[in-house]
């Protein structure tokens, strides 16, 4: 898994990053307000189909007999896709992806590549190695532009510019593309982005995309966007590529279905997604590639837990639900795939690890969630790796054996609980505050009782 | 019925009130209640730590407290513990005896509404109650349909509470979202942790209700914390203490 490191994102714990962001309550408000509106457009879709749990049903048993028989289906798309004259590549982690990519370009001496949504490039870290061996790389999906434009990862992997507002926009394409100062109508704003992404439509030699499916038995592609910018791209140069997970793989036509039925309703509420285009070959004297990527998955799923996080088709419903997340913003998870899905893939990356701690175990992912990938049973499992490898964050490690001892002893517990209890009714709230960390930082102590339950009942139920 | 109590350290060393409800109601509905000693905690901290080593004495003292214990269902009054004590009593122990152990734990909403229902209260509640649909209870218990989930909805705390002459039952706007509580969470995370219990607890407020009623006392014991801290008018109350009032 050392192939998933996140360059330099690792360095502070995601309590400390959450905190800060924490610092500008409105911000906070904004931000977990713009999420949870999609999660309530989410609940109106999926309510608005009475199947639904039959669909999340169906989506995880497909996705789990995929995986189970992911040699067999990976083999039956190759083949497809060689007779619909496809070229498919084998990468077994970020690097060697890159090199193919950069490989296939080279040889067609690209100059210009638009690239349309694809979170696994980002996961791989494409686009700074191609920009290193001189080829300019340009994202299409307007939020992907955005924070191009501002040099800035990803915050959410379907929104990815969610974390900025319509005025910050306004200014940074008012430098970068000359629109007018202040303007941050985003009509306005979606219209400069158009005839600016046009342009580089016109000029690219190539186009690569993510993939959200791959069909094994018709050696197909599918990929979905909004603003129809992957198709722009893949029919303008004679170049496309695809880049995609082995997790991507569904056997046939009916399986992706299923999942193109939820995965749209989950992300935005949409029924289906404005562009849902599907590849089975290259244009007329055009050249279509498929890069096939590992990058740690066949690691996971040795895992029979974490096996299932592969189920994910990154709708990003569950960053939407996730308080947390909403709460701490995308970049405090130290990965590029932020919230309870980033924690489930991501987790084993985070050198402060600390991560697989940014989750209250509340589960409302598991069941936001259209394929039903047990997020906080794998978070909790993640917990337990960490544990075992002792990579405890926030001095776990040194105090959890002292808890054990503490807690089975009814002695210690009992006295030590009658003082604390004492010491909450005496002394001032002010001397007890520094003592309680971060409860009293932020909240009134409990009002302590005289003394405990058992006490009471012995009294007066006395056995 | 007889019943013996789980009660968690959390309700034993800073919650006895809640206990106390909860025998008294017991009792009330004609119960036989008895508290099994030695118990100290379910070693929830620990395993949601990921520190199951550390959890294994604790947890196991619990379940030995149970262990041979005559009785018809052992209840507890903490939802979160509650299914705590019944994944940690697997992982440790797979014998016969804790699965008869395993096999009478309810949660007391649970209790009241599918093993041993209440046939009618005496007294009213006259107030407007806010219900704190706690995660663990909703989303690993099934007390309440979750709101992601789609298709027919059930609500045994509702449907409980709702039988007291007068109540007022309503709900915080984005009702069953986390309120930040989450064990250690609160301390590891306290900005978050606190931002969560903060909207949790004004949402609660804006409803206008007189108090916030859950069934997990370690939420209401940091929402208190935090309607405390913010002046907020309302107050928290466990579900047991609602109950125990109308009989
Ligand atoms: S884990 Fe589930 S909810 Fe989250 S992004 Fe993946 S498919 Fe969507």
């Amino acid at each position: 898994m050392s192939t998933n490191h996140t360059s330099g994102a690792g360095s502070a714990t995601h309590a400390k990053k959450a905190e800060i962001f924490c610092q500008d309550e409105a911000r906070v408000d904004w931000h977990s307000k713009a999420l949870w509106m999609l999660r309530e457009k989410r609940d109106r879709a999926a309510s608005s189909i009475p199947e639904w749990e039959q669909l999340r049903e169906l989506g995880s048993q497909l996705k789990l007999h995929t995986l189970t028989h992911l040699d067999q289906y990976l083999e039956e798309f190759e083949k497809n896709c060689h007779a619909n004259g496809i070229q498919v590549h084998w990468a077994k982690d970020g690097a060697e992806h890159n090199q193919i990519v950069h490989k296939i370009l080279a040889e067609k001496q690209v100059k210009k590549l638009v690239k349309s949504k694809s979170m696994l490039t980002e996961e791989c870290h494409l686009n700074p190695y191609l920009e290193s061996h001189g080829i300019e790389v340009i994202d299409t999906d307007l939020g992907e532009r955005i924070i191009q434009l501002a040099k800035q990862p990803p915050s959410h992997i379907v929104v990815p510019a969610i974390h900025m507002k319509k005025e910050e926009v306004g200014d940074l394409f008012h430098e970068k593309l000359g629109t007018d100062a202040g303007a941050s109508d985003p009509l306005y704003l979606t219209r400069a982005a158009r005839a600016h992404l046009r342009e580089q439509f016109l000029s690219a030699d190539a186009a690569m995309t993510g993939v959200n499916m791959a069909i094994a038995d018709k050696g197909a592609v599918v990929v979905c966007t909004n603003e129809g910018n992957a198709d722009m791209g893949a029919n303008l140069p004679k170049l496309q590529l695809h880049s995609m997970g082995i997790d991507k793989i569904v056997p046939n036509l009916d399986s992706a279905a299923v999942i193109l039925r939820t995965l749209a309703r989950n992300a935005t509420g949409q029924p289906v997604t404005t562009y849902s285009a599907f590849y089975r070959g290259p244009q007329t004297d055009g050249e279509m590639h498929i890069i096939i990527v590992d990058n740690g998955r066949t690691d996971m799923l040795q895992d029979k837990i974490l096996a299932e996080s592969l189920k994910c088709i990154r709708c990003g419903g569950c960053l939407n639900t996730c308080p947390v997340y909403r709460r701490s913003g995308g970049y405090s998870y130290n990965y590029t795939i932020p919230g309870p899905i980033g924690i489930a893939v991501g987790a084993q990356a985070d050198d402060t690890n600390s991560i697989p701690w940014a989750c209250t175990l509340c589960g409302s992912c598991s069941y936001v969630c259209p394929t039903k990938v047990p997020l906080d049973k794998i978070i909790h499992h993640h917990r337990r790796l960490k544990a075992k490898a002792g990579k405890l964050p926030y001095g776990k490690r040194s105090y959890m054996p002292l808890v054990g001892n503490f807690m089975a002893s009814e002695t210690m517990l009992n006295c030590s609980m009658s003082v604390a209890r004492t010491a909450l009714r005496i002394l001032p709230g002010a001397v007890l505050k520094p003592f309680s960390g971060a409860w009293g930082k932020y909240r009134e102590l409990p009002i302590a009782p005289k003394s405990s339950f058992e006490t009471w009942f012995n009294k007066n139920r006395g056995q | 019925m007889k019943i013996a109590l789980f009660i968690p350290c959390l309700v034993n060393q800073m919650m006895p009130h809640v206990g106390i409800a909860t025998v008294e109601l017991l009792e009330k509905l004609g119960h036989q209640v008895i508290l099994p000693k030695g118990q100290t905690c379910c070693g929830q901290p620990m395993t949601n730590s990921g520190c199951f080593d550390e959890a294994k004495k604790t947890t196991l003292k619990l379940l030995n407290a149970f262990k041979g214990v005559e009785c018809d269902a052992i209840v507890c009054p903490a939802a979160s513990c509650l299914v705590a004590a019944k994944e940690n009593f697997h992982e440790f122990d797979t014998s016969p005896e804790a699965q008869a152990v395993i096999d009478k734990l309810y949660e007391l909403t649970e209790f009241l509404h599918d093993v041993a229902p209440i046939k009618a209260f005496n007294k009213p509640f006259n107030h407007k109650i806010s219900l704190q649909l706690s995660c663990h209870g909703i989303r690993m218990l099934d007390l309440a349909t979750p709101s992601e989930q789609m298709g027919p909805r059930t609500n045994k705390v509702e449907a409980v509470l709702k039988a007291i002459p007068s109540i007022e039952i309503v709900y915080p706007g984005r009702h069953d979202e986390c309120c930040g509580f989450g064990g250690t969470f609160a301390v590891d995370e306290g900005a978050v942790s606190a931002k969560m219990g903060k909207d949790k607890a004004q949402a609660h407020a804006e409803t206008g209700a007189k108090y916030a009623v859950g069934f997990d006392p370690s939420c209401l014991l940091h929402l208190d914390g935090m309607m405390r801290r913010q002046k907020l008018p309302i107050e928290t109350l466990h579900i047991a203490e609602v109950i125990n009032a109308a009989l």
